[in-house]
């Protein structure tokens, strides 16, 4: 089983809609994982059927017990995110704003301050419109993807890559630098960089590969609407020489990225030919480089 | 010298996990005294964010001289790591635990 993760750095260069692509080329040899949980939307484009779901919960959040509370207001004046409100004469937590640090319930003297799991979103496992799995989440107003949902949503993918013995999973990474890509990362056998010739196409995509290459992970860059800039373009490339990165291919801008999108459709199953072409060249150069032995060193 | 490994399992036999914050296991193996404690990583494994920084700390408590891993601790643990005196290897991928400790004595594992 090998683990291909794709991150952009950068929003809207196109990272979803490969590989919604990849999903429909690999066919059954794969498992989904979509780890982009904050903007999740990789189901849109491959008819995903939610059809086992499981609560997630993570952090914690106080809770005041009203019989017990003696409107002392000692916690509402240790809360440094203002999460706890007087309102009809009684203290209330504000969900939205507690970070739940657990300084209301250390000041609290009666003990009326419990500290409880947080209920943020829900995991899926769904089937896909390939037949493949496919495991996502979704989140809860105001909650915000985490190392931990992000490592829950990768086991459980590779639990069912290993349970039948399938070829890939295929990660739909997060964006940034931060908690969330590290776990998206760690334990990626080949890393795909999607970027587009813009100014913060390219910083983004060095500030994103600063953590690919401290891991010491293989990765190789599919350059997206590469004819919209040629001088970037080729910095672009530059970059993928000097820092030996495998590039993938280039794709040309195209209208059918978003039309095939808006028809719920991925780019390989659009009726742009060429454009199809260009990206199945792509996945094949994938297959090939993860399964030349080794990709791990 | 002690010396911590992330692991999958509790044993020699074990296979090295790549990921250091959201290990499933910490060996802990004393050379001096011939002992290796097991440590059950759940904890770190449950915060939502900032596991790599927990392990590390758990590490320094533990008085460990060398870490060996697979990827690599993240940019907040490698903060931690550096103001201790742990030495860090990675790349201990797809090996058992006693494979990365054999690798490590005959110094094929690169310092991170």
């Amino acid at each position: 089983m090998k683990e291909i993760v794709v991150i952009s750095g950068k929003g809207g260069t196109g990272k979803t809609s490969m590989v919604a692509s990849f999903a429909c080329l690999a066919k059954k040899d794969a498992v989904l994982a979509d780890c982009d949980v904050d903007a999740a939307d990789l189901h849109l484009l491959l008819e995903s059927d939610f059809s086992f779901e499981e609560d997630f919960y993570s952090g914690e959040l106080a809770f005041i017990d009203k019989s017990i509370c003696r409107n002392c207001g000692r916690c509402a004046k240790v809360c440094r995110f203002d999460a706890i409100d007087f309102c009809e004469l009684k203290y209330t937590v504000d969900e939205i704003s507690c970070e739940g640090c657990g300084y209301c319930a250390r000041v609290c003297i009666p003990n009326a301050i419990t500290m409880n799991k947080r209920n943020v979103g829900k995991w899926y496992i769904s089937t896909i419109k390939t037949g493949a799995q496919m495991v996502h989440a979704k989140l809860g107003i105001g909650a915000e993807n985490s190392g931990k949902l992000v490592a829950k949503v990768k086991s459980e993918a590779k639990k069912i890559a290993q349970r039948n013995n399938l070829k890939y999973v295929i990660i739909d990474g997060s964006p940034g630098i931060g908690c969330p890509v590290v776990s998206s990362l760690s334990g990626a056998n080949f890393v795909v960089l999607v970027t587009e010739p813009t100014q913060s196409g390219l910083h983004d995509l060095k500030r994103v590969y600063g953590v690919v290459e401290k891991f010491n992970l293989k990765a190789g860059c599919i350059i997206n609407k590469c004819d919209i800039n040629d001088i970037v373009a080729e910095e672009i490339e530059f970059f993928l020489r000097e820092k030996k990165i495998e590039h993938i291919g280039s794709l040309p801008h195209s209208p059918s990225f978003t039309q095939a999108m808006i028809e719920g459709l991925s780019v390989v199953e659009y009726t742009d030919i060429e454009l199809k072409k260009a990206v199945c060249l792509c996945w094949d150069k994938i297959e090939k480089i993860i399964n030349k032995k080794e990709c791990v060193e | 010298m002690k010396i911590a490994f992330t692991t999958k399992g509790r044993e020699w036999q074990s296979e090295m996990e790549p990921r250091f914050g959201r290990t499933d296991y910490i060996l802990i193996y004393d050379e001096d005294k011939d002992t290796l404690i097991i440590f059950d990583n759940c904890e770190a494994k449950s915060h939502e964010h900032g596991a790599g920084p927990t392990v590390a700390k758990i590490l320094i408590e533990n008085g460990v001289n060398v870490l060996i891993t697979g990827n690599g601790p993240g940019g907040n643990a490698i903060e931690v790591l550096k103001k201790s005196s742990i030495e860090v290897y990675s790349g201990a991928i797809e090996m058992s635990v006693k494979e990365a400790y054999d690798k490590y004595k005959n110094k094929k594992l690169p310092r991170f």
